[in-house]
Parts: structure tokens; sequence; C-alpha cells
């Protein structure tokens, strides 16, 4: 008997500990600070951290908690630990999944606070990403777009229209140079075709639109793009680097992320994208805008939204600008040296020709069939009109019945 | 060494096996009980909000505590940003402004309910926050009457001392039953009594699965099953103890995934609701969503191109694996080690970073590929814009990442092959392919046989070499069904009841052939 209590003993101790573990992760925290959780890394993260140890010294009587959240986890995290009571107060995402989060009832609308005159602190384009059926759900922190980075010993004259992207493929092509690199099948990059012959993916009551005459023009136009060797035929991302890099391609359509992939010793500038010839209307990227949104579950709702504020407001944009390079969307921020930056100044130019990525949950079915689409146009397999009808009926397949 | 154990006084087995059955019950009851209290909860604090609403409407004081109440005036839109809207609030104090940095927390929940009022018109719902509170809104020719109800108090505990007294009287009966020499029906009678708080709790349906649960085992008692159970578990309690840790495991790990992966391929999900919907999801898969078959989104044409795949690889791998191992045996061979370890090389390579290598070389106008063939006067081939070659090229990867697998099970086939039956062959003159084909290869089949189910089972889930190497370029039609699958619950809108649907009909595709496999291998085990 003895002995196998003793023998019983260990398990039971391993059994108090697990239980005592459980306990402890299933527990929340027990002090009152509002916890942020946010995806960003490197100079990002510093600057954010620095913000936080800020708004610590000068509130030491509710302090802000960061944690850092793996971004391959971040949203399923969020959309799993919200409901149970164990999420953050405030987090950090792009404003693209917003639609399916206010639909789950995750997050808290916020726009009972801000009134007009808060509101002029933010760029109109990026303060309106952040709104969804009416309600504001989120202050904008970070604006991220495509725009046109050119090297400058291969291009001397600064690109304006499409047409002259087209006259220079010639000279260039015979040097073994693409003038252009980009995803060409990535809705993401040919989304600034698209908006540039005046398409669009979603239409204002955020339905598909997608097989509309000006898609199919801006379609056909990607299959001009390669046929005439502009843009090689399947670059991805990392190859854009690469071709980039060894002078390869002349220009690349790539967003603010695009800098720390540029080797040393590469002239290069960036600029706005040119406009369309065809319409006369300059080419639009998507916009994404990279938010504070708070749960719906925050605990101390005025102490969050006071955090937000301070995150979002133009001092502190300023510095994160500085420190991380961010286009923050403050207008007010570009002060001083933030003024003359002519990367930023690029970026921020951009952002005026461009369209706020769809924030309905549908944009997430558009993705993939739409890249199958340009594939098969741009290799000449489909007519752009047809590949655009196979679209449009199988995202129909996919909406809500 | 086991002795049987003495037999039980059958009044404590009786009691013994409907306290075990009686715990499992208590615990879904309670599970039961806690649901439908906090659905008594949210109902009667939305009449509560309801109510109050009506009474705001009317002019009057409302019955019960609330939170916040009002009639909150049509928004004035920010003229800059739609999406900012001022508004007032009408209550017994008057007029005043709802809204601004320093504004009291109760304001917000009028605030937000009147922006939910415009875009849904009247409600009534719990609040979102976890408070258990209720708000509702109905319309008044000025705008909606809103109330947001107090806190509720903390919900009903659990009737202890009703449970207390039927376990009790289940208890007493089954005594009753054992003693009287009817122990069955005692236990039976015994655990019957939970009948009657299931149905309280339950409804009908749980109170069924309770009347069965009573009758299984007051049945099982009977015959004495549970008895032998018992003795079993007694007997081998060393064995299981050290079982248990594997056992509890695989059942987190893997039973609990698994199970919860069937049940869900029964729901829909769309944007964070769940709805049941039967055999839906399996019929629209089976019956390939109303597309043609040749288009590549139907499950056949997706079926199809796995099965090809499947088969296609498992030959390459087979035919090359084995064809090395016979190198690598040849006596005039040189450094024979050091090209073993180089074969296996492509194995020890994480098959993610060799797939996105494999693709680099693809690549139409600078992979290593296209330079090669343009080197030798043929010119390049845009690999993933047709789909035999975007096959080809994922074939070409996953015989380079499979064929080693198969070349060491060969290996170690071929060095269990007796030597003297060689000799033997050698004296009655075989020739070299007699000796390969009478000795080696019959001698190869057994380990082959299951590597080859092992392999074919990877590669008909080979979702890493599918997924980046060709994408399923051109148009989704190199997509096999797990990709396919991975596209239903991310690329899709999240339809996890559709990916989870998918998931189990592999699950018995895999089933069937391992079954079949199985038979097959053990028919060439058994083969002289």
């Amino acid at each position: 008997m003895t002995a196998a209590l003793s023998r019983s003993r260990p398990a039971a101790r391993a059994a108090a500990l697990a239980a005592a573990l459980a306990l402890a992760a299933c527990g929340r925290a027990g002090d009152d600070a509002v916890t942020l959780w946010h995806a960003y890394s490197g100079d990002e993260r510093a600057a954010l951290e620095d913000e936080a140890a800020r708004w610590n010294r000068d509130h030491p009587e509710r302090t802000v908690r960061l944690v850092a959240v793996p971004y391959d986890a971040f949203a399923d995290k969020i959309t799993s630990a919200i409901p149970n009571g164990n999420g953050p107060d405030l987090f950090v995402y792009s404003h693209d999944r917003v639609g399916d989060w206010v639909a789950s009832g995750l997050l808290e609308p916020i726009e009972f606070w801000i009134d007009g005159d808060t509101a002029a602190t933010w760029a109109d384009d990026a303060l309106a990403a952040m709104a969804y059926r009416g309600s504001l759900w989120g202050l904008p922190l970070a604006v991220k777009s495509l725009a046109l980075y050119v090297r400058t010993d291969l291009v001397a004259a600064a690109l304006t229209t499409t047409d002259e992207l087209f006259a220079m493929a010639p000279g260039l092509r015979a040097r073994g140079v693409f003038p252009l690199s980009y995803p060409v099948d990535d809705l993401y990059g040919h989304a600034a075709w698209l908006h540039g012959f005046g398409g669009q993916t979603l239409d204002a009551d955020g339905r598909a639109a997608i097989a509309t005459p000006e898609a199919v023009a801006a379609a056909a136009f990607a299959r001009e793009l390669v046929v005439r060797e502009v843009v090689p035929r399947d670059a991805d991302v990392a190859l854009t680097a690469t071709l980039f890099n060894e002078g390869k391609a002349a220009m690349a359509m790539s967003g603010p992320w695009f800098q720390g992939d540029i080797a040393g010793g590469v002239p290069w500038t960036v600029t706005t994208l040119p406009v369309v010839s065809a319409t006369g209307r300059p080419a639009a990227p998507f916009l994404g805008a990279e938010g504070v949104l708070m749960s719906a579950r925050a605990r101390d709702k005025d102490a969050a939204i006071a955090v937000m504020l301070a995150l979002a407001g133009d001092d502190a944009a300023g510095r994160r600008a500085r420190r991380a390079r961010q286009v923050v969307p403050n207008p007010r921020a570009y002060d001083g040296d933030l003024a003359a930056d002519p990367v930023l100044d690029a970026f921020r130019r951009q952002l005026d020709a461009s369209v706020a990525m769809p924030a309905v949950p549908l944009m997430r079915a558009v993705w993939t069939p739409y890249k199958n689409a340009l594939g098969s146009v741009v290799s000449g397999a489909s007519r752009p009109a047809d590949a655009l009808d196979r679209v449009a009926s199988e995202i129909r397949t996919y909406e809500a019945p | 060494m086991t002795s049987t154990p003495p037999p039980r006084p059958p009044v404590r087995s009786a009691l013994r096996d409907a306290a075990v059955a009686a715990f499992a019950l208590w615990l879904v009851l309670f599970t039961a009980f806690v649901r439908h209290r906090n659905h008594e909860l949210a109902d009667r604090e939305r009449a509560r909000a309801q109510a109050a609403a009506a009474a705001v409407a009317a002019g009057e004081a409302p019955l019960h505590a609330t939170s916040a109440l009002g009639v909150v005036l049509p928004a004035e839109p920010d003229p800059r940003h739609p999406f900012l809207a001022r508004r007032a609030v009408v209550d017994a104090a008057g007029t005043r402004a709802l809204g601004g940095a320093e504004a009291p927390a109760a304001d917000k929940l009028l605030y937000d309910a009147a922006a939910r009022f415009d875009r849904e018109g009247p409600f009534v719902g719990l609040l979102t926050d976890g408070s258990g509170r209720a708000v509702a809104a109905i319309a008044t020719p000025r705008g909606p009457a809103i109330a947001v109800t107090a806190p509720p108090g903390s919900p009903a505990g659990l009737p202890w001392l009703m449970m207390i007294g039927l376990l009790g009287l289940g208890a007493a009966l089954v005594t009753a039953g054992a003693l009287s020499g009817r122990g069955a029906l005692g236990v039976g009678a015994g655990l019957a009594v939970l009948v009657v708080p299931a149905w309280m709790w339950g409804g009908v349906a749980l109170a069924a699965v309770a009347g069965g649960v009573a009758a299984a085992v007051a049945v099982a008692h009977g015959r004495g099953a549970t008895e032998r159970l018992a003795a079993g578990l007694i007997a081998h309690r060393v064995a299981l103890s050290f079982l248990t840790p594997a056992a509890v495991a695989m059942a987190v790990l893997v039973l609990v995934p698994f199970l919860v992966g069937l049940v869900i391929g029964f729901y829909d999900h769309q944007h964070g609701t769940w709805t049941f919907v039967g055999l839906d999801n399996f019929a629209r898969i089976l019956s390939g969503d109303g597309r043609a078959f040749d288009d590549p989104l139907n499950f056949w044409f997706i079926l199809g191109v796995t099965v090809l795949w499947t088969g296609a690889n498992v030959l390459f791998h087979v035919v090359i694996g084995t064809t090395l191992a016979l190198a690598l045996r040849q006596p005039w061979l040189r450094a024979r080690g050091l090209f073993r370890v180089l074969l296996i090389v492509p194995w020890a390579i994480p098959n993610y970073i060799t797939a996105l290598i494999w693709k680099g070389m693809f690549q139409g106008e600078y992979g290593a590929i296209n330079s090669l063939l343009e080197g030798v006067g043929v010119g390049g081939v845009s690999w993933f814009s047709s789909w035999a070659t975007a096959f080809a090229a994922n074939v070409a990867t996953n015989t380079w990442l499979g064929f080693p697998f198969m070349m060491v099970v060969a290996l170690g086939a071929l060095e269990s092959i007796p030597r003297d039956l060689y000799e033997a062959a050698e004296v009655d003159g075989a020739s070299a392919w007699q000796r390969l084909t009478q000795i080696t290869l019959p001698h190869l089949r057994p380990a082959l046989a299951p590597a080859v189910i092992l392999g074919s089972i990877w590669t008909f889930n080979m979702f890493n070499v599918i997924y980046l190497v060709s994408g399923g370029k051109p148009g989704g039609s190199t997509d096999i069904l797990v990709t396919d699958a991975y596209r239903w619950a991310f690329e899709r809108g999240e339809r996890y009841g559709m990916a989870a649907a998918l998931g189990t009909i592999i699950f018995l595709i895999l089933l069937l052939w391992t079954v079949f496999g199985t038979r097959v291998t053990r028919r060439t085990e058994e083969a002289p």
C-alpha cells in the first residue's frame, strides 16, 4: 500500500504542477495596464517601444504594456483570443481585416471620441481606410502603398506616362535590361493599372465588380507589358529585388519595405507611378493603412483611447517617421528634415493617387482567382474578357448566399 | 501470473458502476446547466432592455435599473468624414451632445447603439464587452429610444441540494436493486433519475441520451461486462499506468483535433458565423460544385490530378531509388560511402527549401533550367504557363525529394538477401538479368511494398511542393486536394467547413488506400 502511494506521488505532483500552470495561463495579469499587441520588428518595434516608454513615464497611473506577437499568427490569435476575454485591449494591424473583425463583433467603434478637429490630424484617405459600415474602428499609424523605384544610372528623365515606358523598352532591352519589374500576375501590383484605367475590384457597396470594360483594358495592358518586354514575365518580389540590384531592371514597383532590399552602391530614387496614357489618369496602387484598433472587450476604454490618440498623434508620428522611416499619415508631422526627405515625400505624393484596399471580407476571396486570371492573360492562354468573367463567376460561388 | 480477482460483493460493484456512469453524466449535465442558465439570463436581460426602451419611448421611467437610456436624435454627419457623426440625446435631464474625448462611458453605449440602429433598424442584443448587459433600440418619431440594462447580479448557482438528493436517491435504488438480486435493474433505475435534470436543462434530446446511457450501463452491468473491464484494469494497472501519458498525449494532439475536424465538416463558416449545414459541404464537393469536369476547381478534376501526381512520383521514386541502390552495390564502385551520403542529401534538406530552389530554377527568364536549354539551342520554356510543363516541374521537384527514401529502403533490403542464393544461381549458370529478376526484385518486394504505401500517402498530401513550386498555376489546374483545402480555408473567405469536409474526404481516400495496400503487402509477404 505504501509502495503504491509513494509510486503515485510523483504523478500527483506532476498533475498538481500541470493544474497550476494551466491556472496561471488562464488567469489574466492582475495589473491595470493597457495591453497592446503588435507584430513589429526592427526599427518599427524600437520606435513603438520608445513611444510606450514615453507614455509610461508621463502616465504612471495607467501604463501601457506591449506584447510582440509573430505576424504569421497575429490575425488568428486576435480572432480567437478576443471573444474568450484573453485578447489585448489594443492592437496594431492593417485595415483590410477590419471588415471581418467588425462582422465578428471583435472591434470597438471609436468615432464617439473623435470630433472633426481631432480627425484633421490624419490625411482623409488614411482615416477613411479605418472606417467600415459607417463607423470608425481605428486610428492610422502608417500607410503603405506601392511607388516607383528608379535606378538613376539607367533612367535619366523622370517617367511620367506609360507611353514613355513602352518607348524606352527597345533601347533598354538591347542592353539586356527590363524597363520595369514587379509581380505582373499579382493583383496587388496590377491594381495600380486597374485603377489607372478607371476600374475597381469591389464597388461602393462592397460587391464584386470584376469583369468591367476598364478591368479588361487593364488586363490587356498587363499582357502588352509582357509581350513588348517592358516587364519580365514571372518576376516575384524576390526576383524584382535581384533584377533591380543587378541592373537588369531599370525600375521596380514596390513599397517602402523595398528600401531594405536595395544593395549598397545602387543609385536610386523613388517617385510616383506614371499616368496611364490611354486614360490620362494616374496609376493608383492600393493603399494599406496600418492602424491601432481597440478590442470590444477592452477593460478601460477611456485609457485605451488616450493611448491610441497619443500613438497616432502628430508628435509620436514625427518620431516614428524619423526612427522607423514609417510613412505616417499626419500632414502636420512633416516639418524640418522630414519635409525634405525625398523618399517619404514620394510616398506621400503617391498617397494622393491611391485607392484604399477594400476592408470588405469578400476582398480576401478575390486575390487568388484574380492572380490565376492575370497569369493566363499574361501568358496568352486566355483573352482578358474571358479570364475576368471566370474570376467573377468563381467569386460569386464564394459569396455568402 | 495474473490470478482471477476474488468475486466482489454485488452491492459494491453495482454502486461502482452507477457512480462511474453518474459522474460522466453529471459532467454533461453540468455543461447543460451552465448553457441553460446563460440562455435564460440573456433572455431576461434582453427582455428588460426591451421593456426599458419601450418605457423611454413612452416617456416613462423604466422598471429595472439601467446603465444608460434616452432618445438619440438623428446624426449630423461630419462634412469631411461621413463616418464621424455628431449625435445628441434627450433624457430626463434634457438634451445634451454625445461624444468627445472626455465624455462619460455610458454615453458611448447610447452613441454606438444609435449608430447600430441607423445600420440595422430596431434591435435588442447583449453588449459585446462581456459585461452581460443588454441593449435595446426601438424606433420613435424623434429617433431611436435606447436603453442599456445595469450589469446583472451573479448568476444562479448549481442546484446542489437537488443534485445531491437525486444522486442519493439513485444510490438507494442501486443498493435496493443489488440487495434484491436484480443488480442490473437497480443500476438502470438509479441512473435513470438523472433523466429529470437532463430534461430540465437540455431538453428531450439530452434526456434521451441520459436514458440511453442508463440502459446501456444496466445491460453492460447485467452481462458482467463492467466486471470484466474492472478486473482487466486492475490486473494490468502497471502496464496501463505506463501507457497513460502517451495515450493522453495522443488524445490531445491527434484524436481531439481529428474529431474537431470531422465535426467542422458539417458546418459552414462565413465571417465568424458558424451554421450547421449537415452534409451540404460534402454534397457540394462531390457534385463538383456545378462545374464542368475539365474545370480546375471541380473536385473530380483535382482528384484526377492528385492521383496522377501520386502515381507519377511514386513510380519515379521506386525506379530511381532501386536503380541507385543496385548501382551502389556494384563491386566496381569506388567511394561508395561518399556517394551514399551525397544521394541522401536531398532528403536531409528541408523540403520547402528544396522546393523554393527548384522554383527559382524553373523561372522563365533567369532560371537555371531555361538557361541550360537556351545554352543547347532549345528555346526557353515558360514552365508555369501550361498544365503539362507546370505538372512536370512539380514532379521533377518531388522526385528529387523522394527517391532517397526508396533508395535507403532498397539498400537495407538488398543487404538482407542471402549471398548463397546468388552463388547457387551463378553455379547454375544464371545470367545477370536472371539474377536480377529472379532473386533481387522478388526479395525487394516485401520491403518496398510498405514503403510504397507510405510514400504514396506522403505524396498524396505533399502540400509544400505544389504550393511553393507551381502554386497551382496555371489557373489552379496543378492544385492537389490538400492545396485546394488550404485555399478553401485561407483564400476563399475562410470557409473552414469546406476545408474540413475536404480533409475528411482525403482521410477516407487514404484510409481505403491503406487498407487495400496492407492487404496487398500481406499477400506479398505470405507469397513464397
